[in-house]
């Protein structure tokens, strides 16, 4: 278990920077997810957390140690890799044994730690068996079980799901989060998947062109997006993004279609900051068909365009006019139809305002 | 033959191909049947017209074999064979493949790696011939001429070239994500090496080892030139049979099947991993 702080870290490969001024301290113990699209620099973080890749600048300490220029020995953490990375021609209680072989421990202690682990993880019936004979969630399990049976300051796994199936994937997410719970030890979390990202982390940082763009829980990412990059991230599906004309009473427009009052503490700060017309982010899930005909606060008219129905929700694409279109999961099942006509409304607090220069949201 | 693609084939397409099955399949096997049927020929037989058929056309006698192997000289011959054919090997692996390895995951500072591996490649294009006589004089001078050691330096610096080549690339096609996987597990560069790259290369390995070992059981150009008697391998042997009296063909038979089969058997135990080896990383496993 250890604290894990970046300060400053930046990475280039030649003349390509790849990650920019990356600060975070760990608490002991917590779960973080970097998450981001390819490219975004969240690899390269972990692989340099690890002594994989070289620091270019800052630096990075492990339970308060510097520890640039360690090799991955000296650092004392572990690693799952994306597509396992067994060892092929070593057995399951080979590659489980391995660090600890290195290490010298004494063999009855390895068999004994290798056991327990292999418990932990239902694993024990595979001992004997190679890499190329397990399906894929064995050696899923596997190589978490080569993790942690050196019982390692840091956990780093970098998208270490991605390769199994999609039902398999809700269940090994539930069993890495318990187990992470119960070692205690510090985690990072690399994957591209924003639900994964939510279901998982304590503390989430979403990456985009190696910078950070906003580093919190799952619930401050969700409700509180620092800007417009990350509002659209988080969230399945996307959130809307709709151009609107402030009217100086606190409301905005939005074509003819469109008319919302803003939650005031936002509209005090559009008017502190001079801002005339701005980004308004409205989640798909929090739209709902407005029932009431005389409603006039917050209403959204459209027309349906395309209705995919999720089981217990249903996905409608709306046509609000001037070529805009919206997405609105709403808690219906079946029963809607493309050409029906609707009206939705959304909870005033909910609404999010972004600036368009900055892109940053106004509060 | 359950092939589908052969079973659809026309007739006279099905033909042409046994044809030249037959045709290879000669091409192999005469020369074997020839060095077989002399080697159990007395002298005149092996000059006689129409002596072919064992039995009918003349008696087989074991003479040249009685006399080959007892001649101490044959004996000597294939112990140095042996000897230097797997000293050569060992050697050249122990040099060769750390050296591989190393072109195959770091990149040096002054030359890259693929330019050093293509000047190694360079060593195999040039002819031996150019530099028989500098190395005889080496070898000379160093008081190495037909000795042992002397033949298995000689032999270990053309196939050092060979080994780093082809090792190489059979290194590189071993999985960097598993390399590193030892790497987070706490081991070492040679533990890297040691512990997952080498069993994991088994296949090239072996397979290298295995033309290692064929090239110097084979060679004669050299081994006649920096060997006369203590070092001698087979090949020399076999060029020895050319006496005054000209080509006995008898012991050249003889000597030719004692030099063959070594290779030959060995072969058959390779033979999976030659498969598998020789496509040099054209299929990833």
């Amino acid at each position: 278990m250890a604290i894990v702080e970046l300060s400053k870290v930046s990475k280039k490969y030649g003349e390509v920077l790849a990650l920019r001024d990356f600060s975070l301290t760990t608490r002991d113990g917590e779960f973080v997810v970097l998450v981001g699209p390819s490219g975004c620099g969240k690899t390269t973080t972990m692989r340099m957390i690890a002594g994989l890749e070289t620091v270019t600048e800052g630096e990075i300490k492990i339970g308060g140690k510097n520890v640039v220029g360690m090799i991955p020995r000296e650092r004392d953490v572990a690693m799952v890799f994306q597509n396992y990375a067994l060892f092929p021609h070593l057995n399951v209680f080979g590659n489980l044994s391995f660090g600890l072989r290195l290490r010298k421990v004494p063999k009855e202690r390895v068999a004994e730690k290798v056991r327990s682990v292999a418990k932990v993880l239902d694993i024990e019936h595979l001992m004997e068996r190679k890499p190329r004979e397990l399906s894929g969630g064995e050696r899923q399990r596997v190589a978490l079980g080569r993790a942690i049976v050196r019982e390692p300051k840091v956990f780093l796994m970098d998208e270490p799901l991605s390769n199994i199936d999609a039902k398999l994937r809700v269940e090994m997410r539930a069993e890495i989060i318990k187990l992470q719970r119960r070692l205690g030890v510090t985690t990072f979390y690399v994957t591209h998947d924003q639900v994964e990202a939510l279901s998982m982390g304590d503390r989430i940082v979403v990456m985009s062109k190696g910078l950070v763009q906003q580093v919190g829980t799952p619930k401050e990412l969700y409700n509180a997006p620092i800007n417009l990059y990350v509002a659209g991230f988080i969230g399945s599906p996307s959130m809307n993004f709709l151009r609107a004309q402030m009217n100086g009473d606190g409301t905005v427009s939005s074509g003819e279609n469109v008319t919302l009052v803003l939650p005031q503490d936002r509209a005090a700060a559009v008017v502190r900051n001079g801002i005339s017309d701005a980004w308004v982010g409205i989640r798909p899930e929090h739209l709902m068909i407005e029932r009431n005909p005389g409603a006039t606060r917050n209403i959204i008219k459209g027309i349906v365009e395309a209705v995919e129905p999720q089981g217990a929700t249903t996905i409608l694409q709306i046509n609000i006019g001037q070529e805009k279109k919206i997405i609105a999961q709403i808690n219906e099942q079946w029963g809607r139809e493309a050409g029906e006509k609707l009206s939705l409304t959304v909870a005033s607090e909910l609404i999010q305002v972004f600036d368009p220069k900055t892109e940053r949201a106004v509060n | 033959m359950d092939n589908l693609l052969w079973r659809s084939s026309k007739w006279a397409s099905k033909m042409i191909a046994m044809v030249i099955v037959c045709l290879a399949l000669c091409w192999v096997i005469v020369p074997f049947l020839w060095a077989i049927g002399n080697s159990i020929k007395t002298h005149t037989d092996v000059f006689r017209r129409g002596a072919i058929i064992p039995f009918l056309q003349f008696t087989p006698t074991l003479d040249s074999w009685k006399e080959v192997l007892g001649d101490p000289q044959t004996l000597n011959c294939l112990f140095s064979s042996t000897l230097v054919g797997v000293g050569t090997t060992a050697l050249v692996l122990l040099i060769g493949t750390p050296a591989a390895y190393s072109l195959a995951r770091f990149e040096f500072k002054r030359m890259k790696s693929k330019d050093i591996t293509l000047w190694f490649l360079s060593q195999r294009v040039m002819p031996p011939v150019v530099v028989l006589s500098p190395f005889y004089i080496l070898l000379a001078e160093i008081g190495m001429i037909d000795t042992w050691t002397g033949l298995i330096l000689l032999y270990s610096t053309f196939n050092l070239a060979f080994c780093v080549v082809i090792m190489r690339d059979i290194f590189r096609d071993v999985s960097k994500e598993v390399e590193e996987a030892a790497r987070m597990e706490g081991a070492s560069l040679w533990q890297i090496f040691w512990m997952i790259a080498l069993p994991l290369s088994l296949d090239g390995l072996i397979v290298t080892a295995f033309i290692v070992f064929a090239f110097c059981w084979n060679e004669a150009l050299f081994a006649s030139a920096v060997t006369s008697q203590h070092a001698a391998t087979m090949p020399t042997l076999i060029l020895a049979s050319r006496s005054t009296r000209g080509v006995d063909f008898s012991s050249a038979g003889v000597n030719t099947i004692l030099a063959i089969a070594p290779p030959v058997i060995l072969s058959f135990f390779v033979q999976r991993y030659l498969a598998r080896g020789l496509s040099f990383g054209a299929v990833k496993g």
